[in-house]
């Protein structure tokens, strides 16, 4: 029962965030105010979350190995130039698993 | 340019509300691949928790945030405070805010009902595809729709049939493929797209540093710090940039 409680008081909270503002600034538009800000809200938050896979379950920094870093630096290279992001895991998965294989 | 191929043209690049759903769809798919490892991983979890397991699986489409959802699990699974918990998994979600705030403006116009439904998917993946593609300014209010909804079915979907197929069966992804890497390499990928101007670049470097400095701020608050302050750091950056071009023009 407590698990259907705290599952929905979740849900309904997430979803009115989402509803609230959808329904009140999809009609009055954005304050001048957050305009600028709001078009940072992509790479300051994609920056956040690649950063948090640096991080163990327990929240400790960790540093990739050098397989993951190599098959990141690829997939980067690759989509940097191409702008193509299905493009960079197809280069990024051979050379995680390439690397593997030569580390192990 | 007349006549007939003029025409012609018209045609061929006038694309039609289902094309560009099957764009969204098409433009999602990395991220697709990135969430199914995920949702695998979450559902095979609920599969083997001690928590009611209809509740578990409910909180799939309830909740719709991967993270949010994981950690109400892990807690619920620990016992915690059930308001701890409501309030530790709002404060992971407080980020939607920021991407529904900024994807709101492109469906001004569109009726209510409907925005109350596309607000369902508002989320990391939907809002780092859509706004970019939106943002080329080519799309009228319908095509946004569609493709928005497009992305978001796609992404939905496989989200949820990945927990629920995980949940039923488990799951046994083959370890040495290293599936846990495709969300990392997606992201990876979204960087690389966003970084194409120098304030742009700096958010997200600075959402990166202070995200690992910050590891070990309460309530699973560092990845929403670290988001405030690469805006916060971009904001200052691009004033700085206008105020010394105005100075020197």
């Amino acid at each position: 029962m407590t698990a259907w409680l705290v599952i929905c008081a979740v849900g309904l909270g997430t979803y009115a965030m989402r509803a609230v503002t959808f329904a009140v600034v999809s009609e009055r538009g954005l304050p001048a105010w957050a305009e600028r800000p709001l078009a940072f809200v992509g790479p300051a938050a994609i920056g956040a979350l690649v950063g948090g896979m640096l991080l163990t379950a327990d929240g400790r920094a960790a540093m990739p190995t050098v397989a993951e870093a190599g098959a990141a630096v690829a997939a980067f290279v690759t989509v940097h130039r191409t702008g193509n992001i299905a493009r960079g895991m197809l280069v990024g998965f051979p050379v995680l698993w390439g690397l593997t294989l030569l580390a192990g | 340019m007349s006549g007939i191929a003029s025409e012609r043209l018209d045609v061929a690049s006038t694309p039609t509300t289902r094309d560009l759903a099957r764009a969204g769809a098409r433009d999602m798919t990395p991220m697709v691949v990135g969430i199914v490892p995920f949702g695998l991983a979450l559902g095979a979890m609920i599969g083997a928790s001690g928590i009611d397991p209809w509740a578990a699986l409910a909180s799939a489409p309830l909740i719709l945030a991967g993270a949010a959802q994981l950690t109400t699990l892990q807690m619920l699974e620990t016992g915690s405070n059930p308001v701890v918990i409501v309030a530790s998994a709002l404060l992971i979600n407080l980020r939607i805010l920021l991407y529904s705030a900024s994807l709101a403006p492109w469906f001004s116009g569109v009726r209510l009902r409907l925005r109350l439904l596309l607000a369902t998917s508002v989320i990391d993946q939907t809002h780092f595809v859509a706004v970019p593609r939106f943002e080329r300014g080519d799309l009228g209010r319908r095509e946004r729709v569609a493709y928005y909804a497009g992305a978001s079915i796609w992404l939905v979907s496989a989200w949820l049939s990945s927990q629920a197929v995980a949940a039923a069966i488990g799951a046994e992804l083959p370890e040495a493929a290293r599936l846990d890497m495709a969300a990392p390499l997606a992201l990876i990928g979204l960087l690389a797209k966003s970084v194409g101007t120098r304030p742009s670049a700096l958010a997200a470097v600075c959402g990166l540093a202070v995200v690992t400095v910050g590891a070990g701020l309460p309530f699973h608050s560092a990845t929403l710090v670290a988001t405030v302050t690469g805006i916060t750091v971009a904001v200052f950056a691009e004033t700085r940039s206008r105020l010394v071009q105005e100075a020197t023009s």
